[in-house]
């Protein structure tokens, strides 16, 4: 045996530590695929729900309603053959309406949605268990949900809209199922390995000058390292915010959030101001 | 290692001697896991983490290597307890040597990218119980392991050093794993 193999072992060692070391600082470039991980589930789900036309012109036409011969956005139901065919055929399957119907306009069924559903809403409620709040905005056939319990567990999810379901997904297998109606909107969230139930209501919106309840979000570049915040801001204006580090990698390191301040929308974070901007499907904005 | 036959006369003298031998690789092992802590806490992470063709993410191969180090520590394990005499009726074959040296040389040079990784990408957190204890156990495992590779060409030394030593690398990697690749494969699903 060599005089001292152990120690020729301990700097290999070093050595290779060195060596990883020097060739991750020199490959910037392979976050780009950590950050294709969580984007590819999320991508592959939206894609084999969308009928891509069908729920953007769900959306267009609510809104464009006059233009398309129904003045009446709200009650046109009957009068568009949609009676015995609601919306939950409707909007998923355009080609069942012209052939119950062939007489009328495909678009302004698929355009109707259940009067029940809102094409425009925002939910916001804590969890029933967990210490968790989760905040969900639908606007016009597309959703939003985030869920954070003010520590180590945050998920931002996406996907379509219809017929009053919400299947969102998000990064490492963050899954959400709703059922939502003018009211509420009630049913479960998956994320970091747990599921929290809830059934949370519509979100008022209020005239005074602070910030309305919902959800919102800031991101930041803080110390090289880029940060996301997010904030669920219930009735009442308490508030469950968390911050994940390496907002675009795939294993996002997640704390508590610095505290918004409601009447300026912004925090402090390590000395850096986040400002906060809302996500809503009641306005549109953030989508 | 060969046992020492207790043939060492004066034996309070030899043993305090032989401890004193563990204090320079102790506080050289001590400042290896101080090193590596600090540097955690202090570089700012930048969540670069080298991914690997094939595999999912780079959490996948974080996860898997480190999986591979264990595999090979729990070798290093048996192969110590045979060589120890510690298993009833198994006479340990002359290649046990070989093979306790390079499965414990393969888990450390595997586990070194993981550490890296870890501490370049992501550093020493604390934001939970589970981060809090993988980045101790992290910076500890390579100071243990350091300490024992730096105590084992030394003779004289007490009989219980080398297995207590050993045992300590052990149960850090043990912990090291279980909140990082356990955890991850338990969260996120066991695959590739």
């Amino acid at each position: 045996m060599k005089p001292n193999m152990p120690l020729v072992t301990l700097l290999t060692g070093a050595a290779l530590g060195v060596g990883v070391l020097v060739a991750s600082m020199l490959s910037p470039s392979s976050t780009a695929s950590a950050s294709g991980y969580g984007a590819t589930p999320a991508a592959s789900k939206s894609m084999a729900v969308k009928p891509a036309p069908a729920s953007s012109a769900s959306g267009g036409t609510s809104a464009a309603a006059p233009a398309t011969t129904s003045a009446t956005t709200s009650a046109p139901a009957p009068a568009t053959t949609s009676a015995p065919a609601p919306a939950t055929t409707s909007v998923t399957v355009p080609a069942t309406a012209p052939a119950t119907a062939p007489g009328t306009v495909p678009a302004a069924t698929a355009s109707v949605p259940k009067a029940d559903v809102p094409s425009k809403a925002d939910y916001v409620a804590r969890t029933d268990s967990g210490g968790a709040a989760v905040a969900i905005s639908v606007h016009a056939g597309k959703a939003v949900a985030y869920m954070c319990n003010g520590h180590a567990v945050a998920a931002w999810l996406k996907g379509t809209a219809k017929a009053g379901k919400l299947e969102l997904t998000g990064k490492n297998g963050a899954r959400l199922d709703v059922s939502y109606r003018t009211g509420k909107a009630t049913g479960s969230i998956m994320a970091d390995g747990t599921k929290y139930s809830f059934s949370a209501p519509l979100v008022h919106r209020g005239s005074s000058g602070h910030r309305p309840p919902g959800l919102y979000e800031a991101t930041a570049t803080v110390h090289g390292v880029k940060i996301k915040a997010g904030w669920v801001v219930l009735p009442g204006g308490s508030q469950v915010g968390s911050v994940e580090y390496f907002a675009d990698a795939d294993v996002t390191p997640t704390a508590q959030a610095p505290v918004l301040d409601l009447t300026t929308g912004t925090a402090q974070y390590d000395g850096v101001t986040l400002v906060a901007s809302l996500i809503s499907g009641f306005t549109g904005s953030g989508f | 290692m060969t046992a020492q036959p207790d043939a060492s006369p004066p034996a309070p003298a030899d043993v305090s001697l032989g401890i004193g031998k563990l204090v320079v690789p102790s506080l050289i092992g001590g400042l290896v896991a101080l090193t590596l802590g600090v540097y955690g806490r202090l570089h700012h992470p930048t969540g670069v983490v080298v991914n690997i063709a094939g595999f999912t993410s780079a959490g996948y191969v974080k996860s898997w290597l480190a999986t591979v180090a264990t595999a090979f520590a729990i070798v290093q394990v048996s192969s110590a307890l045979v060589m120890y005499g510690k298993i009833p009726r198994v006479n340990a074959p002359s290649w046990i040597g070989s093979l306790h040296k390079w499965s414990g040389r393969i888990a450390f040079l595997v586990a070194v990218p993981v550490a890296v990784n870890c501490l370049y990408g992501l550093g020493f957190q604390t934001y939970s119980t589970r981060v809090l204890l993988h980045s101790l156990f992290g910076c500890a495992f390579f100071g243990a392991f350091a300490i024992k590779m730096l105590i084992l060409p030394k003779r004289g030394l007490p009989g219980w050093t080398l297995p207590l030593a050993g045992a300590v690398v052990f149960t850090v990697l043990i912990g090291v794993w279980f909140t990082s690749a356990f955890w991850f494969f338990s969260t996120f699903g066991l695959h590739r």
